[in-house]
């Protein structure tokens, strides 16, 4: 499987060691020799440096055997055209294009249509969003995902060394939480992944993953003592293209939000542009403006200006001030293992975000939605089970899973069952699984029809 | 300042100001009363002295006109009209000065409806008639006024509907003035057709219907009878002027958009929205307050209610009931009414809605400054943001009306008039509505008022119907240099 990405930026960087990682044969195209340089010293991928645009040089990566063209530059405008000139070099290529402005939001499936036939439009700040709101909702989680359409949602929370459930071992779970009881997928401990078996213990600090429908989440997160936050008043700092989209979706929620925007003709646009949210002109790090706004009455503080070590700094004030929870935007994904050591639980991160909707595509079977589990030590994938495919019509105890590999949860029809070592996929199910990152190669051929190996 | 050109252009509107007063000649001419003469008269002075202006600088052309243009042609073509207006009214030999008919004329023009003339029926049925029918003109007059020139002009935050104008020739004055207007004045006559039609399924007589539509429409309030509206005592007919009332307090060129085949129109429009919701407020307010008081039935209070408070928001000005006999809050709230007024591009006069709306949503964007002190934020109607120099000129308007009312209060006090006669007959006045309270009540009019407090009311009616600016900005003497 060829790919070709176009820009070596973040996304494009991590991407490209995904796949890498999973042996597919990668090509990354972009102009600046720096960039690409980093790629070719630490990945197994073919480098070019040029325009993504250019047809000699789409040529040159081989565009006409490649099966997947990403076009993940900075610039919108960039992408598309990369896409246009694709779509007419080798049509039968799919393509898929990082836009993140608003004013393309109408316009993802026309493109789809027409030219430049761009097979998937991602916009990873909508996906932000929507995993922002689900933070604020879930005060004590540190990751949120939802899959199965927003009917199952996967959570991670930090167990606290007075909860009960530290130190319990898993095979005592039932006796101790019933029925309504959460599947846990994973423990994170010390930056191990472990995919619990019966004897294994849950142990003060572990961060637990766990998946559950989503009408039992609020009932589940109690039983971690992490309660649903009774969400009323938001702060947002930073009114770039996230801190807008927000407060638009917490408008309609009736939240009551304000943004601190430290730029006066931004804040001039954002007044325009929102209707209750209330604007405010200054510097997110001024104390003074953080406690003449009310921050210790604050339920949620969302960080997102351009800069991550400021964002950090005010979310680590803004809890210091007394607002109740902090969220902050972070990219560079070497910051992520000392978030939780600085006391910064809950985070975001756009350009995750943006490589967890391009995997989803790039994976091969029948994939519906792909989450990155911290960082990107492991992957919750939900699949459809093929026909033909290796895990199909057989109990789940005969199926041989690779080590630190998973089914969580099976949804048959509308049902969601939390299965067991006798249950049986069946065709068209849909199956979630939780993988480290080793496993994950292995489980994407078993979810892949068995012709093609033969 | 291209003089000449607005002399020429104000010769043309005398001239077709003359040529109109064949309407009431026909009138005068059918009914065979003693109207023939003094309208042929006046006629004739008007015609000839159109042809003579449009003759003496035919060789002004000009491909368009500029913004202190339009003010001059605006404040002197109102004027003139108003002075030549009286003609008919003083060669008829019904009023005792030339101050009582330009009085009456300039009303008329104005919109007004504020009267000087005693025993109306008694006038003869051409002159009558011109009087309902300069109303009408000067109706038509507003709508463009209001819609496609004011706009233009950039006078009193009136910018803000530059845009929503229905318009073919968007952003030139002159291409743009000729088919608005012409847009605009057929649905102003649709309307005015409809009126007349629902009027004769009445009790009225086709010459009444014709009447009292031309007053309805233009919200001027003149009545062919001594007792308005009162006269006819029905509730179809209370009814029915009530509703065209009412829409004629509406924005015209949301009339249009209706006809047009979007009657969402009216919902979407803020103002209209704010419009309707206040009319139903103070006609619940009014009608429970004189409901036991003055009427015993609900019906009855809300019959009168309505139609009083309908009659001074859009500043029309009919009578069905006496209000000073009213209990005081209901007498409160129709004094308030009459510096609220109806809405912009409408014929109604006051302050507009649009205004009031606008000052109450900046105060309170002032004061959440106060509360926070770092916050940015825009006055917003319909969801845009209006630009400060819109809200800057909205401001001065509504201060410059305040303050006009107050010094016009002084000066009428000072010619002998009482206390709550002048300040309601300066505000009645410069809100184009026509009764007040005391002397000048609904059941009364403006004969007593002296002959030096005609005129300042006269000055009064001319500024708040040209908003104000149009007039006041002939007395700055930054205006004259060239």
């Amino acid at each position: 499987m060829k790919i070709i990405i176009i820009g070596a930026g973040e996304v494009g960087f991590h991407i490209a060691s995904r796949l890498a990682f999973e042996n597919k044969d990668v090509v990354v195209i972009d102009k600046n020799a720096a960039a690409v340089k980093r790629i070719s010293d630490t990945i197994d991928a073919k480098v070019i440096v040029g325009s993504g645009s250019s047809p000699v040089i789409l040529e040159e990566a081989g565009i006409k055997e490649t099966e997947i063209l990403l076009a993940v530059t900075d610039s919108d405008e960039d992408n598309l055209v990369a896409c246009l000139i694709a779509d007419i070099m080798s049509p039968a290529t799919r393509k898929l294009a990082r836009v993140r402005n608003a004013d393309y939001d109408q316009y993802h499936e026309i493109f789809k249509d027409k030219a430049p036939h761009i097979d998937t439009i991602i916009n990873p700040e909508i996906e932000v969003v929507k995993t922002i709101y689900s933070l604020m909702k879930a005060p004590g989680a540190v990751d949120v995902g939802e899959l199965a359409d927003g009917r199952v949602k996967f959570i991670g929370v930090k167990l606290d060394s007075d909860s009960r459930l530290s130190g319990v071992r898993m095979s005592h779970l039932p006796e101790l939480l019933g029925d309504s009881r959460p599947l846990i997928a994973g423990l994170l401990r010390e930056d191990e992944l472990i995919v619990p078996r019966g004897n294994d213990r849950m142990q003060a600090g572990d961060l637990v993953y766990f998946i559950c429908e989503r009408k039992k989440l609020s009932d589940s997160l109690e039983i971690f003592e992490k309660p649903q936050a009774n969400l009323k008043r938001v702060l947002i700092i930073g009114g770039g293209r996230i801190g807008l989209r927000l407060a638009e979706f917490l408008e309609e929620k009736s939240i009551y939000t304000k943004i601190i925007e430290i730029n006066q003709e931004r804040c001039h646009e954002l007044s325009e542009l929102m209707n209750k949210t209330v604007i405010l002109n200054g510097d997110g790090s001024d104390q003074g403006l953080l406690i003449e706004e009310n921050i210790k009455d604050m339920d949620v503080v969302v960080t997102l200006t351009g800069d991550e070590e400021i964002n950090i700094l005010v979310s680590l004030l803004s809890k210091s001030l007394g607002a109740k929870n902090a969220i902050t935007k972070i990219n560079k994904f070497s910051y992520f293992p000392v978030m939780s050591a600085i006391g910064i639980d809950q985070v975001v991160s756009p350009r995750l975000s943006a490589i967890d909707t391009i995997l989803q595509h790039i994976r091969r079977g029948k994939v519906l939605s792909a989450i990155s589990v911290s960082g990107e030590l492991a992957e919750v994938i939900e699949a459809e089970a093929l026909e033909t495919s290796d895990i199909v019509g057989k109990p789940l105890k005969k199926i041989s899973f690779p080590k630190g590999a998973l089914v969580i949860a099976i949804i048959h029809e509308e049902v969601i069952i939390i299965p067991t070592g006798d249950d049986v996929i069946e065709p068209n199910d849909r199956v979630i699984i939780f993988a480290i990152r080793e496993a994950v190669p292995k489980i994407e051929k078993m979810l892949t029809v068995k012709l093609e190996f033969f | 300042m291209r003089w000449r050109y607005v002399l020429k252009i104000v010769g043309i509107l005398t001239f077709a100001l003359g040529l109109t007063m064949i309407f009431p000649l026909l009138c005068g001419i059918y009914y065979k009363d003693q109207s023939v003469q003094p309208i042929l008269q006046s006629m004739g002075i008007s015609i000839s002295l159109g042809l003579f202006l449009t003759y003496m600088f035919r060789g002004h052309q000009a491909s368009y006109i500029s913004q202190r243009e339009g003010m001059a042609i605006v404040a002197f073509g109102w004027t003139v009209a108003g002075l030549l207006g009286a003609l008919p009214f003083f060669f008829g030999g019904i009023f005792p000065t030339f101050a009582d008919a330009c009085f009456e004329s300039v009303s008329g023009f104005t919109t007004t409806g504020a009267s000087v003339l005693t025993d109306i029926e008694s006038a003869p049925k051409g002159i009558l008639f011109w009087r309902s029918f300069i109303q009408w003109l000067g109706g038509m007059g507003i709508i463009v006024l209001s819609l496609a020139i004011l706009p233009f002009l950039g006078v009193g935050g009136m910018q803000l509907y530059k845009a929503e104008v229905p318009s073919p020739v968007p952003d030139k004055l002159k291409p743009r003035l000729s088919e608005t207007a012409m847009l605009l004045w057929k649905v102003y006559a649709l309307i005015s057709m409809a009126e007349v039609v629902l009027l004769m399924l009445g009790s009225m007589t086709f010459y009444e219907a014709l009447c009292h539509t031309f007053t309805t429409m233009p919200t001027g309030g003149f009545s062919t009878k001594n007792t308005s509206v009162a006269y006819y005592d029905s509730v179809y007919i209370d009814t029915i002027i009530t509703i065209f009332m009412f829409l004629s307090g509406i924005n015209f060129s949301l009339h249009y958009q209706a006809l047009k085949g979007r009657p969402l129109a009216f919902w979407k429009d803020p103002e209209c929205r704010f419009f309707v919701f206040i009319v139903f407020v103070l006609t619940i307010m009014v009608s429970a307050n004189i409901y036991g008081s003055n009427y015993d039935s609900m019906g009855e209070s809300l019959r009168y209610g309505a139609f009083q408070v309908v009659s001074i928001v859009t500043t029309t000005g009919y009578a069905t009931a006496d209000y000073l006999l009213w209990p005081g809050m209901s007498q409160v709230i129709i004094f308030l009414c009459m510096f609220l007024g109806a809405s912009a591009g409408s014929t109604g006069g006051g302050m507009k809605c649009i205004r009031v709306m606008l000052c109450f949503k900046y105060i309170y964007r002032e004061l959440f400054a106060l509360i926070h002190p770092r916050s940015v934020s825009h006055v917003k109607i319909g969801g845009k943001a209006v630009p400060d120099d819109v809200l800057k000129s909205v401001i001065g308007f509504l201060a410059l009306y305040v303050c006009l009312f107050a010094i016009c209060s002084i000066l009428l006090a000072a010619t002998g008039v009482d206390f709550v006669t002048s300040i309601s007959a300066v505000a009645s006045s410069i809100g184009n509505i026509g009764p007040g309270f005391g002397m000048v009540g609904p059941v009364s009019n403006y004969a007593a008022i002296p002959y030096l407090g005609k005129w300042i009311l006269i000055w009064c009616m001319l500024l708040g119907r040209l908003e104000i600016y149009t007039v006041i900005i002939l007395l700055v003497p930054e205006f004259w240099r060239k």
